[in-house]
């Protein structure tokens, strides 16, 4: 056909791969190797998949800690008698539970009694059961943030009386589930009735194993000491410091060497700490797992360029810019650690789980984790195909394209 | 007087050695528009070489190579990738195809590099698929295709953009006999039907002695005295 039009390399518009085929062209390479494909990802799903996991029993264990710390209160601390200075066990004055209650940042106290006798069911039971018995002033509930499920507690007005309130684990082996029709147990062979029990409380297992009775009843009927093992004492919290180093000299100005004061609540902010050490070295780990991912993926890459040398060559014969071919193996590589990514996850969610699920925990993974994962497993995708693509890039056509010998 | 398909002037392509390879040495070729014609020579002539030149996967060391009346050497190198998306289609002796697409996406990648729509390519792909006699495989995957319709959907790649010229780099080199007749006669047919211009390169004489026209190439040159000799 003739052209009377002058020839005009501008009619040539341009060479353009839509950002649908780019990516269609870059996951393509994929699909057709995928054993090839699931093996190179597995790099990045291992270091993805131990920092999931990481991050996710970690945040799993600190959320419930969290939660019992702040249930806790890091403002209760417990007050118990120490050793003489004859390594004989010391006693806390019996006037030191009121004593301490007079310190103008004290809350609240409550003085508890362990008995050593057991308690039964029946006064003809005698066969063991671990559960021991406490006494309580009536300021226990109110201290220790004890919660009754059935019935009603001991306080100021029946702790003299023969009643008694079962802690959660104690009502269950004593198989007493409820107050209605007036069960009783046996406690150093008297006949107490059970007025109320009380739910169980996650960081109180002793009181949750005992059966606890009117500290007036203890000393008058039963003749016991009137004497407190332990003394627990919630402190206005913004207190805690200053209060703290007089709570000994209080409860026994005497010998107050003899008084031990602890905090429950440091023992799990000590467990958060050595969490702390073991994740840092485990992220150690899975980032070096994900260089590594990295890495092969970059290796791999390399090979399959060398391996696709004609399609590429056809593809510059078909039009394709060396910036397509570039854009073609980059998301390639971004897509196989992508997919890297997503089984890490995947997998690490479901160990976490496993794991918490085993710890009875509540699963919680915070959701940057997750985004970070699959972002990082991107950013390292594309910086592995940098090279690779740069290589595939460079491909002479007219080489490319010649049968490969 | 029409623009030529291809226009070729005193072209040279050397490659550097010691001495230097001179693969092409001063070629003057015009094809035009509507012809179709072989270019013969013994292996290691220069035949691939001329090829890459005139697709312009490869450039002249001098000498200029003209595409529908458009000078390459002014082009950039993505100029150069518009034109081939455009005005070229290319058919190898190893047929590359894409072993994992279905025949109708190897056929429709002849656009994709234009920046045409899926639905647009894969019409025209279904079209020239028709055209090799193979619509009913398009479905299929290379590894399921003989030789002969392997090469047939390369064709069918090759013509879906209609462009300007059609280079075939011995397109019937890895077939048998029978198959190599049934691909020279579908060429044959484009050009007659379709007004494809197309120039087959081989080093197979009975190849070459269909060919209306006929291109002679040794030691990098082209010789005068075969051309326009009648079967
Ligand atoms: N990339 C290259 N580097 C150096 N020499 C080459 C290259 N490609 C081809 N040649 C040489 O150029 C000549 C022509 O080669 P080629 O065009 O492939 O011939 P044909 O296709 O006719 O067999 C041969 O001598 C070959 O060795
Ligand atoms: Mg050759």
């Amino acid at each position: 056909m003739a052209t009377s039009n002058p020839p005009d390399a501008s009619a040539l518009g341009r060479s353009r791969l839509r950002l649908a085929d780019r990516l269609r062209t870059g996951l393509g390479g994929l699909w057709s190797r995928p054993a090839r494909t699931l093996l190179t990802a597995l790099g990045i799903a291992i270091g993805i998949a131990s920092m999931v996991t990481v991050v996710g029993i970690s945040s799993s264990s600190k959320a419930d800690l969290l939660a019992e710390l702040d249930e806790l209160g890091t403002n209760l601390l417990q007050i118990k008698p120490g050793q003489s200075l004859f390594g004989d066990e010391a006693k806390l004055p019996t006037s030191a539970s009121t004593m301490l209650g007079a310190v103008a940042t004290v809350l609240d106290t409550a003085g508890v009694t362990t008995i050593n006798t057991d308690v039964q069911r029946t006064t003809h039971d005698d066969s063991p059961n671990g559960l021991s018995v406490l006494t309580s002033d009536g300021d226990l509930d109110r201290t220790l943030q004890l919660n009754i499920a059935s019935g009603r507690s001991i306080d100021a007005g029946n702790q003299a009386l023969p009643v008694a309130v079962l802690g959660a684990v104690a009502a269950e082996r004593l198989a007493i589930t409820n107050t209605s029709g007036g069960p009783t147990v046996a406690i150093a062979g008297r006949k107490v009735q059970v007025i109320g029990i009380l739910e169980a409380h996650p960081l109180h297992p002793d009181i949750d194993r005992s059966v606890v009775i009117g500290h007036s009843y203890a000393t008058t009927v039963l003749g016991i000491d009137a004497a407190h093992t332990a003394i627990y004492v919630r402190v206005r919290p913004s207190a805690i410091e200053q209060t703290r180093p007089l709570l000994a000299r209080t409860a026994n100005p005497t010998s107050p060497t003899e008084v031990q004061v602890s905090r429950p609540s440091d023992a799990l902010e000590a467990q958060t700490k050595v969490d702390q050490n073991l994740q840092n070295l485990l992220l150690a780990l899975g980032g070096v797992a994900l260089l590594v991912g990295g890495v092969g993926i970059a290796n791999i890459m390399v090979i399959s360029v060398m391996e696709r040398r004609t399609e590429i060559g056809l593809r510059r014969a078909l039009g394709a810019r060396k910036g397509h071919i570039r854009s073609q193996f980059i998301i390639e590589a971004a897509a196989l650690a992508t997919l890297g990514g997503a089984l890490g996850i995947g997998s690490g969610v479901a160990a976490t789980t496993l794991y918490a699920n085993s710890q009875d925990w509540t699963v919680s993974i915070p959701g940057q984790a997750l985004a970070g994962g699959i972002i990082a497993a991107l950013i390292i995708g594309a910086t592995a195909g940098l090279y690779p693509a740069a290589k595939a890039a460079r491909l002479d056509p007219a080489d490319a394209v010649r049968p490969q010998s | 007087m029409s623009t030529p398909a291809i226009a070729l002037r005193n072209v040279v392509r050397t490659y550097p050695g010691e001495p230097p390879i001179a693969a092409l040495d001063r070629v003057d070729l015009r094809i035009d528009q509507g012809e179709i014609l072989a270019i013969v020579g013994p292996s290691g002539s220069g035949k691939s070489t001329l090829l890459n030149v005139m697709g312009t996967l490869d450039r002249p060391s001098s000498g200029d190579v003209l595409i529908d009346g458009i000078n390459t050497r002014d082009l950039s190198e993505r100029k150069l990738c518009a034109l081939r998306a455009r005005k070229l289609g290319f058919v190898f002796q190893s047929f590359h195809l894409l072993e994992s697409a279905r025949v109708i996406d190897n056929v429709a990648n002849g656009l994709i590099y234009q920046g045409i729509d899926r639905r647009t390519r894969n019409t025209r792909a279904l079209r020239a698929l028709e055209l090799v006699g193979l619509a009913d495989r398009a479905a299929t995957k290379p590894p399921k295709l003989s030789g002969g319709q392997r090469q047939r959907v390369a064709i069918a790649r090759a013509i879906v953009s209609e462009p300007s010229l059609i280079l075939a780099d011995e397109p019937t080199g890895n077939l048998d006999s029978k198959t190599s007749a049934d691909v020279l006669e579908l060429l044959h047919q484009l050009n007659r039907n379709q007004g494809a211009t197309i120039a087959v390169i081989t080093h197979d004489l009975e190849v070459a002695s269909q060919m209306q026209r006929r291109v002679s190439v040794r030691d990098g040159r082209i010789e005068p005295t075969t051309s326009e000799t009648a079967a």
